[in-house]
C-alpha cells in the first residue's frame, strides 16, 4: 500500500469529499461534470488498487521451542 | 544368604544414587495420570501432593512457579515428572508440569483460574484497546501447518491486500505450546517497530487440545502485551481464558480475519454505489436547470406579449386619433373645403363630402 503515490484510505477520503460536494451548497452544474469525471477516475483507481494489492507474509526465523 | 562373588556392596547414599541413575536412564520423563490428594503449599514456594488411583499412591513435589493451572484435591491430572528416591528412601515424582485431565478437571481448573484472573481485573472491559481500522503491519502467532492458520491467511487475502504479516510458527497444543507462544509474544513486543496488531489463531479441537490457551502465564502474557491483541481460538462455542484476556476476541480464525480487515469487495461495491448515486444528482440538477430556463423563457414571452399588447393599444389609439383628424370626417360633418384665393370676382373651388364645385367670389368682407 505504501508504494502507491496515495494510499487507498487517502483516495477513499478524497472520493468521499467529492461525493459530498455534489450534495453541498457549492454544487454547480458547470463544475459537476469535471467533478464527476474526477470521482469516476478515483473509483476506478481504488478498485484497481484493491484488486492488485497482495499481502506479504514472512515467517519469523526466530525459533520459539526453547529459550535462546 | 551369602553374598555372591563380585556383587558390589553399596553405601546407602551410593545405593540411592545408583537407583536414581537407573531411574533416570530408564525413565528420564514419565507422564502419570491420577487423582490429586493431600495438596499443600509450603512456605509459598514448594508444593507437595499425592497422585493416586484405586490401588496405589505416589508422592509428588514441584515448585509454585511450575504450577501453570490451578489444582486442588480430587482433581484428575496428568503429571510430567522424573521419578526418584529421596535421601530418606522415599520414592517420589519431581513434577515438571501438571495439567488437568478429563472434561471435569479441565472445567474445574478453567473456572478456578478464570475467577482468579477476573478478580485481578485481567478481563475487564476498561483494559480493552481498539484495533486499527485497516492495519498495515500485523504479527501472527500460530502453527503454520494448522488448518486454522490456513483459514486465517486465506480469508485475510480474500478480504484485503497490502498487509505485512510476520508469522511466528509455534506449537498450538500440548504442554510446550504455552511457553512457545509466550516467547513469540515477547519477541514481537520487543521489536523496534511494533506490529499494529498481535493475532493468535488456532482452529478447533478437543478441550484438551485447547487447554494450552488456558495456561495462566500465557493468559498473563496476552493481557500484558504492548501490542493490541486479537485471539481466535477454536470454534464459536469454545471459550478460552486467552480469548477473555485479549483486547478483541474472535470466535474462529476466519472470524479473526473478518474482524481485522474490511472486505475489499464490499468496499468496491460501496465505491461503485457512490459513483452511481452521483448520476441521479446530476440529472436532478439538469432538470432543475431546465425548469428554471423554462420559467425564465415563459416570463420573457409573457413580457414580450404584454409589450406587444401595450403597443397595439397605442397604435389603436393613434389610429383613432388620426381617424378623427381625417378631412373627409370633417366634410362629413357638413363642413366644406375651399381652395383658391377668396378675392372679388375670383374663382374658388368648394369641396363638400359629396361634391366639388367651382364658384365666383361676389363679395368679400372682413369678419
Amino acid at each position: 500500500m505504501s508504494v502507491k503515490s496515495k494510499t487507498i484510505s487517502e483516495k477513499t477520503a478524497q472520493l468521499n469529499e467529492l461525493v459530498s460536494w455534489f450534495d453541498g451548497d457549492e454544487f454547480t452544474l458547470e463544475l459537476a461534470l469535471d467533478k464527476f469525471k474526477e470521482a469516476e477516475k478515483l473509483a476506478i483507481e481504488i478498485e484497481s488498487d484493491l484488486n492488485s494489492l497482495k499481502n506479504e507474509i514472512q515467517i519469523v526465523k526466530q525459533k520459539f521451542d526453547s529459550e535462546r | 544368604m551369602a553374598s555372591q562373588p563380585n556383587q558390589p556392596i553399596f553405601s546407602v547414599s551410593d545405593f540411592v544414587a545408583v537407583v536414581n541413575q537407573t531411574l533416570d536412564f530408564a525413565y528420564p520423563m514419565v507422564e502419570v495420570e491420577g487423582e490429586v490428594s493431600e495438596f499443600k503449599v509450603n512456605q509459598g514456594k514448594f508444593i507437595f501432593f499425592n497422585i493416586k488411583d484405586a490401588e496405589s499412591s505416589v508422592g509428588c513435589f514441584m515448585t509454585v512457579w511450575q504450577m501453570r493451572v490451578p489444582i486442588e484435591d480430587g482433581m484428575k491430572v496428568i503429571v510430567s515428572a522424573t521419578p526418584n528416591v529421596t535421601k530418606w528412601g522415599k520414592f517420589s515424582l519431581t513434577v515438571k508440569a501438571i495439567r488437568p485431565s478429563g472434561e471435569g478437571a479441565l472445567k474445574k481448573s478453567f473456572e478456578l483460574l478464570k475467577a482468579k484472573l477476573d478478580g485481578e481485573g485481567l478481563f475487564a472491559d476498561e483494559r480493552k484497546r481498539q484495533l486499527p481500522r485497516i492495519p498495515q503491519h500485523i504479527a501472527v502467532i500460530s502453527s503454520v501447518q494448522a488448518a486454522g492458520y490456513a483459514d486465517f491467511i486465506k480469508i485475510l487475502g480474500d478480504r484485503w491486500g497490502g498487509v505485512k504479516i510476520d508469522v511466528a510458527h509455534t506449537l498450538v497444543q500440548g504442554a510446550d505450546a504455552p511457553d512457545q507462544i509466550i516467547r513469540a509474544i515477547s519477541y514481537f513486543n520487543q521489536l523496534e517497530f511494533l506490529p499494529e496488531v498481535l493475532v493468535i489463531v488456532r482452529g478447533g479441537g478437543s478441550a484438551d487440545d485447547l487447554a494450552a490457551f488456558n495456561d495462566e502465564l500465557l493468559v498473563r502474557a496476552i493481557a500484558g502485551s504492548r501490542i493490541p491483541t486479537l485471539v481466535g481460538v477454536g470454534h464459536e462455542v469454545d471459550e478460552s481464558l486467552a480469548d477473555l484476556a485479549a483486547d478483541v476476541r474472535a470466535s474462529t480464525p476466519s472470524n479473526a480475519a473478518q474482524i481485522l480487515v474490511p472486505d475489499k469487495n464490499e468496499m468496491i461495491r460501496s465505491v461503485q454505489g457512490q459513483i452511481n448515486s452521483l448520476l441521479p444528482r446530476m440529472i436532478q440538477a439538469i432538470d432543475q436547470c431546465r425548469q428554471a430556463i423554462g420559467i425564465s423563457l415563459s416570463s420573457v414571452i409573457d413580457q414580450v406579449g404584454l409589450l406587444i399588447g401595450e403597443n397595439e393599444k397605442l397604435v389603436s389609439y393613434l389610429r383613432n386619433t388620426l381617424s378623427q383628424l381625417n378631412p373627409e370626417k370633417v366634410l362629413a360633418r357638413g363642413y366644406a373645403l375651399i381652395r383658391g384665393e377668396p378675392i372679388l370676382d375670383g374663382m374658388i373651388e368648394i369641396e363638400t363630402s359629396k361634391v366639388i364645385m367651382k364658384a365666383e367670389v361676389k363679395n368679400v368682407s372682413k369678419k
